[in-house]
C-alpha cells in the first residue's frame, strides 16, 4: 500500500528561479505515473523532490497520508533508479544488489533470498558473479532496478532510466519495466522526455512544460483529447499539424484550403463563428481525399507507412501526412488529402475547444 | 542454525568471496613484514654478513609473492592455495628456529666487546610476530579448506560445477 500525494508543490531555487509551479497529483497505490516533457520542464526536479534529494519550497508531500515533506531521503522508503545506473564498479552484481541491505545490517541469509528473488525476476541469475563492466547497458540498468527491488520500497522512482540505451535495447528494457510493474504491482513514478515511453508505460501521464503541469490523464486522453496546443504537439509522432483557420458557418477556412465541419464539430465550435482558431490534425488522421491540395516536398517510406511532407496549395503552410502503405511521391508532385479527426484550439489561450467551451 | 539456514549460508558462498581467509592472509603478511623489519635492526657488526642474509631476503620475497597470490586464490575458494598457506604458515614456525633462535644464542664482538646478537626483548618480539603470522596463515588455509569442501558439496547438490 503506497499512495502518494503531491499538494501545491513549488520549487524555487536560491537564485529565485522557479522550476516547478503548483504541482498537484494524487498517485494511487500500484499506479505507474509518467512525468513527461521537454528538457528543463521540471519533471526531474519534481521527482528529486519526491525522493528527498531536493527541498520542497512550498506545498506538501504525503505518503500514505503521512507528511514526508521535510523527511530525509533515507527515511522515505523510496528507491530511485538513475539514468547513469550508479553501480559500484568494484563490486559484483550480487554485491551491488545486496549493498543497501548490507548497510542496513540485515541478516545475510535474508539478503541472499531477496537478491536471488530479484535476480530471478530480472533474469540476472547467471550474471550475479560478474562486475558491472562485463554487462551490457540494458543489463546494468536491470541491476540498478534489482537494487531497488531488494529494498522492497513503497515507491519506485525512475529518472530517465533508458536514456543511455540504444533504440533496440530501450524497447526491450521498456517492456521489462512494464512487466516488472505488473509483477510487483508497486507504485512507480517515472520521468522521461520520450513520449513513446510515456504512452506505452503509463497508467497516467503528467505532461509538463516550463514547470507547469499541462495535463494529467491516461495515455489515450492525452493522445486523443489533448488539453492544449503544447500537449497536442508533444504527444504523438510525427507531431500534430497546426493550421490557423477561421470558422465560417459549417466550414473552416485556412490559408489555401477549406474543410467542412460535421454537425458535432459545428456544435463544438458554436460561439466561434467568424473567429480565428487553431486547427490541429494528427498526421495519421490525414488520408488521401479531395479537400486539401498539397505540393509534396519530401516522401519518407517507413515500410508500413509513408510520411508525406508538403505545402498546402501555393502557400508556405507546411503539413505532414502519415499514410498507410507505400507511396512514392516525388518533389513537386501534387497530392490531395482530407482530414479525418480534427482538434480545435483557442488561438489566444491555446486551450482545446471542447463542446460548449467558448 | 536450522538446516534451511545452513543451506542458504552455503548457497551464499556462490556469490560471496571468502574474505575471512584472505583477511587472515593479509594479517599473516603484515606480521611477516613486522618480523622482517625487526630481525636485522640491532648493530651486531658483521654477524649477519653471510649467505643466510641473502637467503632470508629471497625467501621473504617468495613468501610475500605466494602469500599475496594465495590471498586472492582463497578469496575464490581455490583449494590448492589452502595447502600453500598451510605450508607457509608452518614455515613461519620453522623460521623461529633458524635466524631468530641462532642469533639469540650467538655472541659477537662489537668494538672488541662480546655482545649477544639478539637480546631477549628483540627475540621475543620477532617470535611473537612469526607466531601470529604463522597462526593467521594456517587459520586462513584451514578455513578455506573447510569452505571449499562445503561449497563443493553444495554445488554438487544443486547440479552446478565449481
Amino acid at each position: 500500500m503506497a499512495e502518494l500525494s503531491l499538494q501545491h508543490i513549488d520549487k524555487i531555487y536560491d537564485n529565485n528561479v522557479q522550476a516547478v509551479y503548483d504541482f498537484n497529483l494524487d498517485v494511487k497505490d500500484g499506479e505507474l505515473i509518467v512525468l513527461v516533457g521537454p528538457s528543463g520542464c521540471g519533471k526531474s526536479t519534481t521527482l528529486r523532490m519526491v525522493a528527498g534529494l531536493e527541498d520542497i519550497s512550498n506545498g506538501k508531500l504525503l505518503l500514505d497520508g503521512k507528511d514526508i515533506t521535510d523527511a530525509p531521503a533515507k527515511d522515505r522508503d523510496m528507491a530511485m533508479v538513475f539514468q547513469s545506473y550508479a553501480l559500484y564498479g568494484h563490486m559484483t552484481i550480487y554485491e551491488n544488489m545486496a549493498f543497501s541491505l548490507t548497510l542496513r545490517k540485515e541478516n545475510p541469509n535474508v539478503i541472499h533470498k531477496k537478491v536471488l528473488a530479484a535476480a530471478e525476476i530480472l533474469g540476472l541469475t547467471s550474471q550475479l558473479n560478474k562486475k558491472p563492466a562485463q554487462l551490457s547497458g540494458g543489463q546494468r540498468q536491470r541491476v540498478a532496478m534489482g537494487r531497488s527491488i531488494v529494498r522492497n520500497p513503497k515507491v519506485f522512482l525512475f529518472d530517465e532510466p533508458l536514456s543511455n540505451l540504444d533504440a533496440k535495447l530501450r524497447g526491450s528494457t521498456r517492456r521489462e519495466i512494464l512487466l516488472l510493474h505488473k509483477r510487483l504491482k508497486a507504485t512507480m513514478l517515472y520521468v522521461t522526455h520520450d513520449q513513446t515511453e510515456a504512452l506505452t508505460l503509463a497508467d497516467r501521464i503528467v505532461c509538463m512544460s516550463m514547470g507547469h503541469v499541462q495535463q494529467v490523464g491516461t495515455p489515450l486522453e492525452l493522445y486523443d483529447s489533448p488539453a492544449n496546443i503544447f500537449v497536442a504537439s508533444f504527444i504523438g509522432l510525427p507531431p500534430m499539424n497546426f493550421f490557423d483557420v477561421t470558422v465560417k458557418g459549417d466550414t473552416l477556412e485556412g490559408n489555401g484550403f477549406k474543410v467542412s465541419l460535421t454537425p458535432e464539430e459545428k456544435q463544438t465550435l458554436a460561439g466561434y463563428d467568424g473567429k480565428e482558431i487553431v486547427l490541429g490534425v494528427r498526421p495519421e488522421n490525414i488520408t488521401l481525399g479531395n479537400d486539401i491540395p498539397v505540393k509534396v516536398t519530401m516522401n519518407e517510406n517507413l515500410g508500413m507507412n509513408t510520411l508525406v511532407h508538403g505545402n498546402i496549395g501555393d502557400t508556405n503552410v507546411h503539413m505532414t501526412a502519415k499514410l498507410k502503405g507505400w507511396f512514392d511521391y516525388s518533389n513537386g508532385d501534387t497530392a490531395t488529402f482530407s482530414f479525418d479527426r480534427k482538434h480545435f484550439f483557442d488561438k489566444e489561450t491555446t486551450n482545446a475547444i471542447r463542446g460548449g467551451n467558448v | 542454525m536450522t538446516q534451511d539456514e545452513r543451506t542458504i549460508a552455503r548457497d551464499r558462498m556462490r556469490f560471496i568471496k571468502n574474505t575471512q581467509s584472505s583477511r587472515l592472509c593479509y594479517l599473516g603478511i603484515l606480521f611477516d613484514v613486522f618480523f622482517f623489519v625487526n630481525i636485522y635492526k640491532s648493530d651486531v657488526g658483521t654477524y649477519y654478513y653471510n649467505f643466510k642474509i641473502g637467503v632470508s631476503i629471497v625467501y621473504n620475497l617468495i613468501f610475500l609473492l605466494i602469500a599475496f597470490l594465495a590471498s586472492e586464490g582463497v578469496k575464490n575458494y581455490k583449494n590448492e592455495y589452502s595447502y600453500a598457506l598451510l605450508g607457509l604458515g608452518i614455515m613461519q614456525f620453522v623460521r623461529i628456529f633458524i635466524l631468530p633462535m641462532q642469533a639469540h644464542n650467538a655472541m659477537t664482538e662489537v668494538n672488541d666487546v662480546a655482545v649477544g646478537v639478539m637480546g631477549n626483548g628483540q627475540f621475543t618480539t620477532v617470535v611473537i610476530y612469526l607466531v601470529i603470522s604463522g597462526v593467521a596463515l594456517i587459520a586462513a588455509g584451514l578455513i578455506n579448506l573447510k569452505k571449499y569442501k562445503e561449497l563443493s558439496e553444495h554445488l554438487k547438490s544443486i547440479g552446478e560445477t565449481a
